[in-house]
């Protein structure tokens, strides 16, 4: 079977525990399709880039998935039904990556609110420049 | 460097070669570099990234921002 990862992004308004419920929800869909989850992530509550049906944060959660196709695309009918989704994106994947994600890795420091009080994300503030400053001098 | 005082030597690729970071979507930290801040991806003249990599680099930026984690444009 192939693998899959989905990204899920969920209504604001929803808390935490209705949110995981979603994701327990779309792996029970693919468990009855005869197929695994092997990874279930909840991202937390992320402010998003720019607004997505008039929300400006969003739950993020994510499934690894080994599942046939038709069960897939049953989850992603689904899941374009559910009107506490905003958004979702299935990516087949070559392995299963069991790991934790980068996502889980920094404890979304983006989010905690800061202390200066002036609202800058630096998730892409450096632009030029930032990332390719050691330009061969090696 | 006497000859030539401004010449830095042979760029490289980020992505290539051993301890190179993964392009993922989900990593707005490293795709942030690659933006400008207007949110447009900088051309790979600039940044050195092979072309292989900046396709999936590409890739990533838009998977990402089509997640709400990067913008399409900053105003």
């Amino acid at each position: 079977m192939p693998y899959y990862e989905s990204v899920l992004i969920a209504r604001q308004d929803l808390s935490n525990q209705q949110a995981e419920a979603l994701a327990e929800k779309f792996a029970g869909v693919i468990t009855n399709g005869g197929g695994k989850v092997a990874k279930t992530e909840y991202w937390g509550l992320k402010s998003l880039a720019y607004r997505i049906k008039k929300n400006r944060k969003g739950h993020y959660l994510q499934l690894t998935i080994d599942a046939p196709a038709a069960t897939v695309q049953e989850m992603e009918r689904q899941m374009r039904l559910n009107e506490d989704l905003l958004r979702h994106l299935t990516l087949r994947t070559d392995e299963l990556d069991t790991e934790p994600s980068v996502m889980m890795q920094k404890p979304s420091r983006d989010d905690r609110p800061r202390r200066g009080g002036f609202e800058r994300d630096d998730n892409f503030g450096g632009g030029f420049g930032g990332g390719f400053s050691d330009r061969g001098d090696a | 460097m006497g000859r030539r005082p401004f010449f830095r030597g042979r760029k490289s690729c980020p992505f290539s070669g051993e301890g190179a970071p993964k392009i993922d979507f989900r990593d707005t930290r490293l795709l942030g570099r690659y933006v400008s801040e207007r949110g447009k991806i900088v051309p790979s003249r600039i940044t050195t990234v092979s072309a292989l990599k900046q396709r999936e680099l590409a890739k990533a930026i838009k998977q990402a921002r089509f997640l709400g984690l990067l913008p399409y444009v900053v105003k």
